[in-house]
């Protein structure tokens, strides 16, 4: 590979300069499929002028696992721990859409403490996931720091999670009807132990890069995704409400029990990588404060529904959306009666995200395209399921 | 050492020996200090095992292991260039040593432009990384050097600069000079001069040591690292590793020889003389590396632009200033 | 609310947060970095300390083959088909005279590949007879794929780590169970746990505790029977330093019965069995109360005078109590382990370490992954934690009685060879059914 594609004569470099014409070469650089700021195997193609992306396509599919067809072969049960894998960061939020899904088609109540719990631990779900995305942002803007602390602040919520369903990232807890089982003794105090930490820390954390002046010169005005676009290109999820878009499903749309919290949705008008991170920041206090409430009027009772034996929807058709880590998640399923479904649509957040990335990448510098790569909060499993 | 009888060429040869050792040692200590201090900054232990106590042998074993890598030329690669290019990186980074005055005595060479040699090898590097990013023939490698060679060249600057303002204050380019000066360490007096001098050639050590906040040039999450992304085993720790642990070494010793009184103690107190040199210079040396140890981990990468600008904008303009104020002290007060 | 807003930083508004502060959101950024370096660290260093896990934790999948029925739910059920089930029919006499012979199925094979398995617990789950556990073990990599295949041998071993089930938090509501169910639970909750509960596995482990296994937090999963091991056995997992003495007085008391030492040549599992039987028999049989005493003591340390009683049969005494636990052990624990595998409690960890060598060598390992494994055996020995053979759990004389005399003395251990025959078939071995049997 030849990096200088030919060599020109210095008289005619220096004409060129004289005319005011001198045309420099565009470079293509492929950024992925392995790279350290992709977080999985995505491929940026970046047309690159000097330090300047001329344009940029990111490429996916790399890891394609064909959950759609894959679940049409297993039943609802398997299919759980299958979806779980989808998006990697937001295990339990995955298997929530499925379950809701299965038990509105089935007419299955859930009981009250199920709901609850559900929302407890999709809420603790979301600070594993925000803190994670926390710390690889900071990891991309060259900040190693905020990894270590991070993931200490992740391991006690992660042990109350595990002591709960027996997983670290694969829970595998929700069943249609309610949850496997309820969770051990201990658990309320560990997790409540877990997110007060992290909003006592949460100011340290700020002070190291949300107040740091690198840091805001590296974010402010940085990748701005427009409101319009962001509404275009279907985003959601903190990227979104860090574009001015007040969504949120928890919201708009209540599902479990979310109407009974009070918290807030945060949102930022200017849409840069600051605002993102300003959201994603700010949503783990909003999660911290549904835990708290949630723990407080955790009703006692059964944690399954009437369900039978066998998990069998009936014949019809749904669309089940909730609230992940990163955005919208739904599921539009298909029964035909049969204990496996008949087609399952999953409508990814990340997916979605990652699509706008195009426009926002366009005329960046090289360094900008990864803090846009890194405030665009992806998961690769989330965009090739 | 003159009271020994020993002939030019013995002498020669000893302090060659001296810096060959000196350089290493220093690279794998400061290797092993930062792995402790960065752990211990980022709430976690670091290496605990290599060697037993604390993992003291950690650096040692990484060499080792580096020793044993597979030497890999990429085949697009200027091959000559290639393998010069850690050479060129280097031996500038060992030559740096030749001056720096750990006691009134222990110093290798006392040479008369002391700090004017000091700045003009320190940048020779810029060359060799230029070289190394050339000719690796990978895009990633090419961008680091062109990033490495603007970033060296604007942070040179101020080092300059700074250090002029040492030699203004001292009126001599000896760095035993300079040191024998300050009676106070510079960066206490003259007051506000020194400090800003000092904290002005703190940053452009750390953008000439290519760490962060201002490692651009090798921004793993970027790009690899930038002109020795192509490199391995023993190239890859002497362009890389070695070159930037004993950049970081001379620069805290020239920072402590220049701005921190050297082996003097740190106020002229007579029972405080009684402590020997060695070891003000250790204490003061150890100091200036947690510095940089320090901002490591707590930064993130400033963008090549917002550097570029932050040299020329501001560093250079507030070292220009010191000059004229330092010029202002000496003639008038 | 404990989310107290005020403490948060100025970072709360949006638009403060976006001012510049001139350098000094920087020194604040090394002010915390600072703070850091000399606060405790919370690190653990892993292959020398362990983190306590969670009872629930899905580390590695233990097979109780008594239990186990052959009625290949599991293997139907598992997303990624990784268990392999081999079977056959053997045909038993009839039970009275006249009577049609009976037929049951009888495991050859039951093998999980762990380099397939995703850990979901569906096979754990939908196990109608409780064959099937979670354990905390993680520690069983190895050098190639395909060796991650593992036997029911294999698989019968981890049953020793299996923790209970814990306890329920507040509010959580029972599950309808059958009354006869949790009723012997219950029995068995109050009769051989609570011993375990004193000793100081919880004591030293505060933290645990929560999560430890109580009295009562059984009847709340019927489906698993409590007992599934015996006390001492997750005395040990708990908190391994605890369970130091027993190893000692447990070669104590095999050297006094003249049992193959722990370290000497794997034996076939049928002399094992008889000499437990033996053993068995010559423990007087109120060992339950001296049983029960020495582990409710403070320290969890036997008293000083009764070192041969009361290590072994604190775990077996205790256990009689309760017919559930009868029936799940059948007094054969024993029965499933490799054949490879000495009888030996806790051995000396060099003599460990070449018994493995010996052991891989004659497998034909090669020499590294022989030295890896005999090293972590000498490591395993070294930390009281052996791959630890059920110390003959139900040995009460009259139950055990069968195993004293096995149909066919066969020493790779199959199963049909010892104890009292499981009910044919696939249907649940109820207790009273193969008592009577037997
Ligand atoms: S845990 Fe899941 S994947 Fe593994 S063996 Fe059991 S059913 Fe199969
Ligand atoms: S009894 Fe349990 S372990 Fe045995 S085959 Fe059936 S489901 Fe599998």
């Amino acid at each position: 590979m030849a990096v200088a594609p030919g060599v020109r004569d210095a008289s005619e470099v220096a004409e060129e300069i004289s005319s005011g014409r001198l045309v420099t070469e565009e470079m293509l650089l492929n950024v992925g499929p392995q790279h350290p700021a992709t977080h999985g195997v995505f491929r940026l193609l970046a047309t690159i002028d000097g330090e300047k992306l001329v344009d940029a396509e990111p490429v996916i599919g790399y890891m394609h696992r064909g959950y759609e067809k894959l679940v049409e072969q297993r039943d609802y049960r398997q299919i759980t721990n299958l979806v779980s894998r989808m998006d990697w960061l937001s295990n339990i939020q995955n298997e929530l859409p499925l379950a809701m899904a299965v038990e509105s088609l089935m007419e299955i109540e859930v009981p009250p403490r199920a709901q609850y719990l559900r929302v407890i631990m999709c809420e603790l779900n979301r600070i594993l996931n925000h803190l994670m995305f926390f710390a690889s942002f900071g990891a991309e803007l060259g900040a190693i720091t905020p990894t270590f602390y991070a993931f200490r602040e992740r391991e006690d919520i992660q042990m109350a999670m595990e002591a709960a369903t027996g997983g670290r990232m694969h829970f595998g807890f929700f069943r249609p009807g309610g949850l496997k089982e309820d969770v051990p003794r201990g658990f309320i105090a560990q997790a409540l132990k877990g997110v007060r930490q992290v909003i006592d820390r949460l100011p340290d954390y700020e002070n190291l890069l949300l107040g740091n002046e690198i840091f805001k010169q590296r974010t402010i005005g940085v990748g701005v995704l427009e409101k319009e676009v962001a509404y275009s290109y279907g985003v959601s999820g903190p990227i979104a409400r860090g574009s001015g878009i007040d969504f949120d499903v928890r919201k708009d749309e209540p599902y479990l029990v979310y109407d009974q919290f009070d918290f807030q949705v945060s949102t930022a008008p200017n849409g840069d990588c600051f605002d993102r991170f300003w959201v994603l920041v700010h949503e783990v206090v909003e999660s911290a404060k549904i835990v708290e409430q949630a723990f407080e009027g955790l009703p006692s009772g059964p944690v399954m529904g009437k369900v039978p034996r066998v998990v069998q929807a009936p014949v019809g058709e749904i669309y089940v959306r909730s609230e992940n880590s990163l955005g919208e998640l739904g599921m539009y399923l298909i029964s035909d009666g049969d204990r496996r479904p008949y087609r399952l649509k999953i409508r990814t957040p990340s997916y979605n995200n990652v699509s706008a990335l195009g426009h926002v990448l366009r005329d960046t510098f090289v360094s900008d395209m990864i803090a846009i790569l890194g405030s665009f909060f992806f998961v690769l499993g989330d965009i090739d399921r | 050492m003159p009271e020994i009888a020993l002939t030019a060429w013995q002498i020669l040869l000893v302090k060659v020996l001296v810096i060959l050792t000196i350089v290493p040692v220093g690279a794998l200590a400061g290797g092993y200090a930062e792995h402790k201090v960065m752990a211990h900054l980022q709430h976690r232990l670091g290496p605990m095992y290599p060697g037993g106590f604390h993992g003291w042998a950690t650096t040692l074993a990484d060499g080792l292991k580096f020793l044993y890598k597979e030497d890999i030329v990429p085949d697009a690669a200027d091959r000559k260039v290639f393998s010069l290019a850690p050479a060129a990186i280097f031996v500038p980074v060992l030559m740096i040593y030749l001056v720096i005055p750990i006691d009134r005595n222990l110093i290798v060479e006392d040479l008369d432009v002391g700090i004017f040699y000091l700045l003009a090898v320190g940048s020779i590097s810029t060359i060799g990384v230029l070289m190394a990013g050339w000719s690796s023939a990978n895009k990633y490698a090419l961008i680091g050097a062109l990033r490495s060679a603007a970033q060296l060249i604007a942070y040179e600057l101020p080092i300059v600069l700074s250090a002029a303002v040492v030699a203004m204050y001292a009126g001599s380019l000896s760095v035993i000079d300079i040191v024998e000066k300050q009676n106070f360490p510079f960066a206490i007096w003259p007051p506000g001069i020194g400090l800003i001098a000092f904290l002005v050639f703190t940053t452009g050590a750390v953008a000439e040591m290519t760490r962060v906040p201002f490692d651009m040039p090798v921004a793993e999450s970027e790009i690899i690292t930038g002109p020795f992304t192509e490199y391995t085993g023993m190239r890859y720790i002497f362009s890389h590793m070695f070159a930037e642990m004993g950049h970081m070494v001379a620069f805290a010793g020239i920072g402590v020889t220049l701005f921190l009184g050297g082996y003097k103690p740190i106020i002229p107190w007579s029972p405080l003389e009684v402590v020997p040199g060695v070891i003000w210079f250790g204490l003061k040396f150890a100091l200036m590396i947690f510095l940089f140890l320090w901002i490591r981990p707590t930064f993130p990468r400033v963008r090549e632009d917002q550097l570029q600008k932050f040299a020329w904008k501001f560093l250079i303009p507030v070292s220009l200033v010191l000059v004229l104020a330092m010029g202002a002290w000496v003639l008038y007060v | 609310m404990a989310v107290d807003e005020r403490k948060l930083s100025d970072a709360r508004k949006l638009s403060d947060a976006r001012k510049s502060g001139f350098g000094l959101g920087l020194l604040k950024g090394m002010a915390v970095t600072l703070k850091h370096l000399f606060k405790h660290n919370t690190v653990i260093q892993y292959p020398d300390e362990k983190q306590d896990l969670p009872p629930r934790t899905r580390g590695v999948i233990a097979l109780k083959e008594e239990n186990c029925t052959v009625c290949m739910l599991c293997a139907r059920e598992c997303p990624d088909w990784c268990i392999y089930i081999d079977s056959h029919k053997e045909t038993l006499p009839p039970k009275r005279a006249g009577g049609r012979p009976r037929k049951r199925n009888v495991l050859d094979r039951f093998a999980i590949d762990y380099s397939l398995c995703m850990y979901c617990g569906i096979c754990v789950e939908v196990c109608p007879y409780d064959a099937l556990f979670w354990s905390r073990e993680f520690e069983y990599s190895e050098y190639d794929i395909r060796q991650l295949t593992h036997e029911k041998e294999r698989l019968a071993d981890w049953m020793t780590t299996v923790l209970p089930p814990p306890e329920l938090e507040q509010g959580a509501d029972l599950p309808g169970q059958p009354a006869a169910a949790a009723a012997s639970a219950t029995v068995e909750a109050t009769g051989a746990r609570p011993a375990n509960l004193t000793s100081s596995a919880v004591e030293a482990r505060p933290e645990q505790a929560a999560t430890a296994p109580r009295e009562g937090s059984f009847t709340t999963e019927p489906a698993r029977p409590a007992s599934s091991l015996p006390p001492q056995e997750q005395k040990r997992e708990t908190s391994p330093e605890d369970a130091q003495p027993a190893p000692g007085l447990d070669t104590e008391v095999k050297a006094a019965q003249g049992l193959p030492g722990a370290t000497t040549q794997p034996e076939p599992e049928v002399t094992l069995g008889a000499g437990r039987a033996a053993e068995s028999v010559t423990q007087p049989a109120d060992t339950a109360q001296v049983g029960s005493d020495a582990t409710s003591a403070p320290e969890g340390q036997p008293p000083q005078k009764t070192p041969s009683v009361a290590a072994e049969p604190a775990v077996t005494a205790a256990e009689p109590v309760s017919q559930a636990g009868l029936r799940n052990l059948g007094g054969q624990a024993p029965v499933a382990r490799p054949s490879t595998e000495p009888a030996g409690v806790a051995e000396d960890p060099e003599a460990a370490y070449r018994r493995v060598l010996q052991e891989q060598a004659s497998r034909g390992s090669s020499p590294q992954v022989a030295e890896a494994r005999a090293k972590v055996a000498r490591v395993k020995a070294e930390r009281g934690m052996a791959r630890t053979a059920t110390p003959a759990p139900a040995t009460a004389p009259v139950q055990s009685a069968p195993q004293a005399t096995p149909t066919e003395p066969e020493p790779s251990g199959a199963p049909e060879a010892q104890g009292p025959a499981p009910e044919p078939g696939p249907v649940a071995p109820t207790a009273d059914e193969d008592r009577t049997d037997g």
